[in-house]
């Protein structure tokens, strides 16, 4: 009994779940080209609908080029508490993403850390949240 | 947190099974007053499960189930160090999405009431398909990515049209009702819409006019606001039918308690429609959740960015379709 009701909120979950993203993903980004970029920060820009954080990433040859990694709205950032000064250019992250289609050095953003592994967003930003505005 | 569950628990069974009658605070003016931040934080799908069946509303056990998942989520965002290296896909992470507050109804549409849409009629299907030179409609999250036109208009930043408009979403799900005297306003933060309501008597515009959000006109029914709009144009629709000339739209709003909002929408399309349907909505005063400017065109790469990424793989001889099978569900009140 347990089971089947656990059964039948995970159905239920996986109806909420794709209620509208403002984005085509698959269109954008390839699912054959993972990549893993570290480098330093050099801009962030807060656009609509999604930010774009630019990092410079040096190749194995020296060579550095600049990506770009598409972030989530800035409207979630600021109710995250995140600000224009929560990312200072210099600061070294490291993304694990899928690069665009196109070919371009763009990436999606889906995991972001510092050096130490911590993760760049922190928190909810569920209206409920107690901690929210303290990152 | 827990209190606001607990309280949220509490509050639902007096919704559903009536409580004393509210009166709505009033403007200086005399209107019942609806003015405040109303987000559409509970994260209700369009139409009911079908392993849900004949139920209206999730059962305890389902409930709690869902505000212990609720808070496993808002544990795990907190987590300073990412849980494991995996996990990482093209769709959206955890950081991109606000997270849905739990609700005990099972489904917007609350008429008919097996809480689905119903269904078109044969004049309704064949504007469907005949839409893109006999393609169909544009979509969310398309197949194929040849044109602009195969993303729907609001992939484009037009717009989510009147419906989506009011209706959750996955982030910037704020709603703003302003009022002045003979005019009730409502910002949506999703796609920066402003709907400007006279409630003064006066008629619709033309019936040549025809807009993505329509021709708004209200009026009160005692403490309750009445919206009709008509002029809806042939681009926009929802519950995958598009809007005839014919298409009414009713909305009720009605404050049912200091913090609630209960709203009714319902879809009157004879050309589209075998019949007219409901969906329901209570929307929850947040102070501390504004509506905050969302330009979303302003760098709206992924269109330019899709369509060049498929020309490429064109001339490589690759395939262009979209595998819609990862695209991360049905598109936005088709599900």
């Amino acid at each position: 009994m347990r089971i089947r009701i656990l059964a039948a909120v995970g159905l239920f979950v996986a109806a909420v779940a794709p209620v509208g993203a403002h984005h085509a993903f698959q269109a954008e980004f390839d699912e054959t080209k993972p990549v893993m970029l570290s480098g330093k920060v050099v801009k962030m820009e807060w656009i609509n609908p999604h930010s774009w954080i630019h990092i410079a990433v040096v190749g194995a040859d020296g060579k550095e080029t600049v990506w770009m990694v598409e972030g989530g709205s800035p409207n979630i950032m600021i109710r995250r508490g995140f600000s224009k000064d929560s990312l200072k250019e210099g600061t070294e992250l490291t993304v694990q993403g899928y690069q665009a289609k196109s070919g371009s050095n763009r990436a999606n953003g889906g995991a972001i850390t510092f050096k130490d592994g911590r993760r760049l967003f922190v928190g909810g930003s569920n209206p409920d949240d107690p901690d929210k505005g303290k990152q | 947190m827990r209190f606001t569950y607990l309280s949220a628990a509490l509050m639902v069974p007096a919704m559903m099974f009536g409580q004393a009658k509210y009166t709505a605070p009033k403007t200086p003016w005399g209107d019942p007053d609806l003015q405040g931040l109303w987000p559409a934080a509970a994260n209700i799908p369009m139409q009911r499960p079908a392993n849900l069946a004949d139920r209206s509303t999730l059962s305890k056990e389902e409930y709690d189930r869902q505000v212990t998942l609720a808070r496993q989520r808002e544990e795990a965002d907190q987590q300073e160090f990412a849980p494991s290296a995996g996990g990482v896909t093209i769709n959206p992470p955890g950081y991109w999405v606000e997270r849905a507050k739990p609700h005990e109804q099972t489904s917007l549409v609350v008429d008919p009431p097996d809480g689905r849409v119903p269904p078109l009629t044969p004049s309704g299907r064949d504007v469907v398909k005949s839409l893109r030179g006999g393609l169909g409609p544009g979509q969310h999250f398309p197949d194929k990515v040849d044109s602009f036109e195969d993303f729907d208009f609001y992939s484009r930043c037009i717009s989510r049209g009147l419906v989506s408009s009011m209706l959750p979403t996955l982030y910037n799900f704020g709603n703003h009702i302003v009022q002045g005297p003979g005019y009730v306003a409502i910002r949506n933060e999703m796609i920066h819409e402003t709907r400007v309501i006279p409630v003064d008597g006066r008629p619709h515009a033309g019936k040549d006019i025809r807009t993505y959000m329509g021709d708004s006109r209200g009026h009160w029914e005692g403490d309750t606001l009445v919206v009709e709009t008509t002029n809806l144009n042939d681009k926009t629709g929802t519950g995958s039918g598009y809007f005839s000339d014919a298409a009414k739209l009713t909305e009720r709003f009605t404050r049912t308690g200091p913090k609630e909002l209960s709203y009714d929408l319902t879809i009157n399309d004879p050309k589209t429609w075998t019949k007219p349907w409901t969906i329901h909505y209570p929307y929850v005063m947040d102070t501390e959740y504004p509506v905050i400017e969302y330009a979303c065109h302003e760098g709206n790469y992924m269109m330019s960015e899709s369509l060049k990424g498929a020309r490429l793989l064109e001339q490589q001889g690759k395939a262009t379709k979209v595998d819609r099978g990862n695209a991360g569900g049905p598109a936005p009140g088709a599900q």
